[in-house]
């Protein structure tokens, strides 16, 4: 087995940067191995999102390294960090508005040729999406967007995940269905998911590990099947 | 009447070929290239080239699109990456490149007026009266192009993906799309455009270093109210350069030559989408 092989999905080590000169993230270590779901939580402005745009190469870093799979990634361009079997769902304008559900599709493949089995994948999870192929996304229900935006990542069958906030203002029947799905695509595909959550038992129902980011640090971390990780978890989010 | 319609029409056509190219350029790069019009003096200079060497004046169309592609695309890389992070500058550079080319075209072609042999010639009986052969190619070949470029943007993945760096550059970086490269080939083809276009305009007029002034300031105003999107500027071209047309021919031609600013500028007052529709 080569190093490459060995190596965890996604290595953090000792990352610290921000926005110019504020360091909103310090001294940050982090791995997610193959095939298992990290989750790191935290209050609003605590460095969640901050973090994933360095790992995507959106924000440098004032020290520290990202390793993908043993490779290191920090400095390349965020294009073709993002052709390293990694999916990114950002928090923000997550979607492109005005192109149609198919086109958001499409832009999760980069070749076009495969787009019709890949369909048929996503649409076993999302049924209504095969039908709506020409629907604006911008048209959507805020539900069925997001279900869009996981879709969209399925669709080159990546190795690692990268999904932030992805809850925020869903039904529960929708934030059901997204951990299901989540899960299951873990456990068929072995993609490993770095999940940034505030929604706790969202986070929880589907992580093997979880770790709470407050000011730009991790303050706690475990398994996330503790019998105490909610209550430590809500302890921070709460402070 | 139907001569009026006709003439709005072949109009409005080559307006739409004059603007597409910046619209494609500023859609992209969110850079108004003040070079197109160079550009376009370029393409006209193109097809003189072509009368010169006696080659069949058809190649003059390849050929201007061909020497737009390649300059664009190294003024792009060249000039106009460098500055991308500060667009204030990148526009001035433009400008001063729109200079630099009428100057060094001036040196080597001189400053006087030429024409080009044109593809067509003569006049066609239509509606109890004839019409310029040449008006009606010309007209032909802006919906080829316009055709095309629909074809481009909404038919192929080059095109998707110029759509999505238009809309969200970050997202489509984030989706492993080289936005660097959209922006080459965007510029090169805006200029490439440009070019063709003014091959396109000299058997209807002349050509010379000059040429291509007029013509930016009406497409800048025809790209601010069609925003990115080729159907806006479809209808920019015939509900502004019919004005144009009507005012020029029923008023005087020195206010149809101010219309289109004025029209665009009191639309966008009232209207800031433009034409984009919802």
């Amino acid at each position: 087995m080569t190093d490459a092989a060995k190596a965890p999905a996604l290595s953090v080590r000792g990352v610290s940067g921000g926005y110019g000169a504020a360091i909103v993230v310090k001294n940050v270590d982090l791995t997610v191995p193959e095939g298992r779901i990290v989750a790191v939580l935290g209050k609003n402005g605590m460095g969640k999102t901050t973090l994933l745009k360095m790992i995507m190469g959106f924000l440098p870093l004032h020290q520290g390294e990202v390793h993908l799979f043993g490779k290191r990634i920090n400095g390349e361009p965020p294009y073709l960090i993002a052709r390293r079997n990694i999916a990114f769902c950002p928090q923000e304008q997550p979607l492109f508005q005005d192109l149609t559900v198919g086109e958001n599709l499409r832009l999760g493949l980069f070749d076009d040729d495969a787009f019709e089995a890949k369909l048929e994948k996503v649409g076993v999870h999302f049924p209504f999406l095969p039908d709506r192929l020409r629907q604006r996304a911008g048209t959507l229900s805020g539900g069925e967007q997001k279900m869009l935006i996981v879709a969209r990542s399925l669709m080159a069958s990546p190795r690692i995940m990268l999904i932030d906030e992805i809850t925020e203002g869903l039904q529960p029947s929708v934030i059901e269905r997204l951990a299901h799905v989540l899960a299951e695509q873990r456990r068929a595909e072995g993609t490993a998911i770095l999940l940034i959550e505030q929604h706790v038992t969202f986070a929880l129902a589907i992580a093997d590990e979880y770790a709470v980011l407050n000011q730009g640090e991790f303050v706690d971390r475990g398994p996330a099947n503790a019998a105490d990780a909610a209550e430590r978890i809500n302890r921070h989010l709460s402070i | 009447m139907q001569v009026l319609i006709l003439d709005i029409v072949t109009t409005a056509a080559i307006l739409f070929a004059v603007s597409c190219g910046l619209l494609i350029s500023f859609g992209v790069l969110k850079i108004i290239n003040f070079a197109h019009g160079a550009f376009l003096t370029i393409g006209g200079y193109s097809a003189l080239v072509v009368t010169q060497m006696g080659w069949d004046p058809l190649l003059a169309y390849p050929f201007s699109l061909l020497v737009g592609l390649v300059l664009g695309a190294a003024v792009e890389r060249f000039i106009v990456k460098p500055l991308y992070d500060r667009p204030l500058d990148a526009i001035l550079a433009t400008w001063g490149l729109g200079i630099v080319i009428s100057q060094v075209i001036t040196i080597v072609f001189g400053r006087g007026v030429q024409f080009v042999q044109s593809p067509v010639t003569g006049a066609v009986e239509l509606f109890d009266g004839s019409y310029s052969v040449y008006r009606l190619a010309a007209t032909g070949g802006a919906v080829i192009i316009g055709g095309l470029l629909a074809l481009l943007m909404h038919r192929t993945r080059l095109g998707l993906n110029a759509r999505a760096v238009i809309m969200n550059e970050n997202l489509a970086q984030a989706l492993g799309i080289n936005s660097s490269s959209v922006r080459l080939i965007a510029f090169g083809l805006g200029a490439g455009l440009a070019s063709l276009a003014g091959a396109i305009i000299t058997p209807l007029s002349s050509v010379d270093p000059n040429m291509g002034v007029p013509w930016l300031v009406n497409a800048f105003m025809l790209v601010l109210v069609a925003g990115s999107s080729l159907l806006a500027l479809l209808i920019g071209s015939v509900v502004l350069g019919g004005l144009q047309l009507v005012i020029s021919t029923y008023g005087s031609p020195i206010l149809g030559g101010l219309t289109i600013a004025v029209a665009a500028a009191l639309l966008l007052r009232i209207r800031p989408k433009g034409f984009v529709l919802d």
